[in-house]
């Protein structure tokens, strides 16, 4: 738009009015959209801030509008259209007053990110690269109607579902330490199986220790000493540099957590009716958070999100399995520990000024600044990890969280990239294997099980991860730690 | 049967999105149908040796069709299977409610022998509309992968 006191001559891809309030914060006011009951804020820099699409003006306005919102809306620099919020979304509602609703935490609930780390060299690994990858890919199966070797009845999904990945490491998946750098120590307590409906336990007993597919992947990653940025950080949580080799696996729990989204969204819909609450999109379906149906959505999110926390602990045992057959080796002798785990897909309650908070995050990462009461204490002096994937052919980063983002963003920050282009865009404009040998002649193995998806995948069908990650920075809400660049790759 | 469907490009940028339509309803619940079979794999790479019955009843066609594309998407990750065709039948009964019998064909995944495209998570109410122009049905429908 072109408007004095708003965003100059910049060209934006709404009629809204925009204000800037430093050069990586934007603001809609309360004036722009009837019902509105905070501000809207963006994170981007104005390079970003013109590509965004409409759909992102949109949203963050509507999400403002829903009961009980409080101080303002986010959306974070990777932002994009979603169904109902944006994806890089960050609403917060008060415990009380306000609402929970699917559509703020994503169908793929506790979709995440996991990086371990090894004491290998990108010399050790690279002349077993091709047979580690094939191994991988044999191990932690991927893709469409892709089932785990993890064999469950219903009595033991209920467990996967009430402990999380505790469940996971008392069978063997993994070590007792792995628990300690995982968000929430993998488990969220208190929940009620009884939520779920059996749709969703048929759709996920099988799926444990699977990838999925879209833009879920498993990478093996290298650290050089000239992409950490911050190396007392770096450090504190084992990443040397030196080309060190980390792996990094990001997904979620799977069609599990799709229904549950799916059945509540129906329930939501007719609880609407029933407590007056009226949405500006179908999406938003909404209920009280402290009604039966609100607190019924809330223990069936957190089955599926201990779920996802025992899907990437799964995964990680396997991967653990894998380096050690491949290179002889054991996990223990490599030094595989985790460096953390966090979810981009979730709603917490969170003590911030305003009280007792539902904070929804929706491919948006918490980013809790040091001296946080709920980090455990290898992270307090530095902040939490926050794990940010990039395309599977620009690399990915990982960053602190700040003061700052508690301060503005409800310990908030980005996530990933961020798609620009349409997964029917893409793939007219790259065949899957034609992209597979492009990248193995710039030293990037990958192994997919479908050559679309793969192409649907393509580093140019994503915003620039270093831009984001600059404008987080810039703004205080994380700081850049070391950059990851990947040499392997599994997609779905 | 004068059912058709096709992608869209630039609907849903990290989904995908797609328009059917049919000369009546039961044409337009097939070519939705097999949209969705699409999505997932190449029916011509996917044999018949799985079969499921379905019945749903609603007075609403649309969440007819929606409830019913989501059993395919239920059927895929539960079964563990995708598919190569469907027959339907959808009657309008006497109290204004319509019966849909549908039979899934398919077979379980193996990425060896088939052409395995996008798992396809669940279906999507973001711009969801089933109407009725000029004799002809048509529906847009946006998958979340």
């Amino acid at each position: 738009m072109d408007s004095a006191g708003g965003v100059g001559r910049m060209k934006l891809n709404t009629k809204m009015r925009v204000n800037r309030i430093t050069d990586e914060v934007w603001e809609i006011p309360m004036t722009e959209k009837s019902g509105m009951l905070v501000p809207a804020r963006i994170y981007a820099t104005p390079t970003i801030l013109r590509s965004m699409d409409a759909g992102v003006f949109e949203q963050v306005t509507n999400v403002a509008c829903l009961p009980g919102v409080r101080r303002y809306v986010l959306c974070m620099p990777d932002g994009h259209w979603g169904y109902g919020f944006p994806i890089g979304g960050v609403a917060a509602f008060d415990v009380r007053t306000g609402i929970i609703s699917p559509g703020g935490v994503g169908y793929d609930v506790n979709c995440g990110m996991r990086l371990i780390r090894t004491n290998l060299t990108r010399e050790d690994v690279q002349p077993y690269l091709e047979q580690l990858m094939t191994e991988l890919f044999r191990r932690v199966p991927a893709g469409v109607g892709a089932s785990g070797f993890v064999r469950l009845d219903h009595a033991s999904f209920d467990e996967v579902m009430t402990r999380g990945a505790r469940w996971c490491i008392e069978r063997g998946f993994g070590w007792h330490r792995d628990l300690e750098a995982i968000e929430e120590g993998g488990c969220i307590a208190g929940v009620d199986p009884s939520t779920v409906s059996d749709q969703a336990r048929n759709r996920g007993m099988n799926q444990l220790g699977t990838l999925g597919s879209g833009n879920h992947y498993l990478e093996v990653q290298v650290v050089s000493t000239d992409r950490v940025f911050d190396q007392e950080t770096a450090l504190a949580w084992g990443i040397t540099g030196h080309d060190q080799i980390v792996v990094m696996v990001h997904c979620g729990s799977r069609g599990f957590g799709h229904q549950v989204a799916s059945d509540y969204l129906k329930v939501f819909e007719k609880a609407m009716r029933r407590y007056g609450i009226s949405v500006k999109d179908q999406q938003l379906a909404c209920a009280p958070f402290a009604s039966v149906e609100g607190q019924d959505y809330f223990s069936a999110m957190n089955c599926a999100a201990n779920t996802a926390f025992a899907n990437r602990q799964v995964i990680t045992h396997q991967i653990r399995e894998a380096f050690s057959a491949v290179l002889g080796r054991s996990a223990e002798e490599m030094e595989m520990e985790l460096v953390y785990d966090v979810a981009h897909n979730i709603a917490k309650v969170e003590r911030y000024p305003e009280g007792d908070l539902v904070v929804h995050r929706k491919g948006s990462t918490r980013a809790l600044g040091p001296g946080s009461p709920e980090l455990p204490p290898q992270y307090r002096t530095t902040g939490q990890p926050v794990i940010c994937g990039g395309s599977m052919e620009t690399g990915s980063y990982l960053l602190a969280g700040t003061h700052g983002a508690m301060q503005d963003t409800f310990a908030s920050t980005m996530h990933g990239a961020g798609r620009t282009m349409s997964r029917a865009q893409a793939k007219k404009s790259i065949r899957g294997e034609q992209l597979q040998q492009e990248m193995k002649r710039r030293g990037i193995l990958v192994k997919a099980v479908s050559m679309s998806g793969l192409a649907e995948e393509a580093g140019f069908a994503y915003k620039d991860i270093s831009e984001v990650v600059e404008t987080v920075d810039r703004a205080g809400i994380t700081k850049k730690v070391a950059e990851l660049r990947p040499i392997g790759n599994i997609k779905g | 049967m004068s059912h058709s469907f096709y992608f869209l490009d630039d609907i849903a940028i990290a989904d995908l999105a797609f328009d059917a339509s049919g000369n009546s309803l039961q044409e337009l619940f097939h070519g939705a149908t097999c949209a969705v079979i699409e999505a997932l794999a190449d029916p011509g790479t996917v044999g018949a040796t799985w079969r499921q019955t379905i019945e749903r009843t609603d007075e609403d066609p649309a969440e007819l069709l929606f409830d019913w594309l989501s059993d395919l998407v239920y059927w895929k990750d539960a079964a563990g299977v995708v598919f190569s065709r469907t027959e339907l039948t959808l009657t309008c009964q006497d109290h204004g409610c319509w019966k849909l019998t549908g039979v899934l064909y398919g077979e379980p995944v193996n990425g060896s022998a088939q052409t395995l495209r996008s798992d396809v998570k669940g279906i999507t109410k973001h711009l969801y509309q089933l109407s009725q122009n000029g004799g002809r049905w048509t529906v847009r429908v946006v998958l979340d992968v």
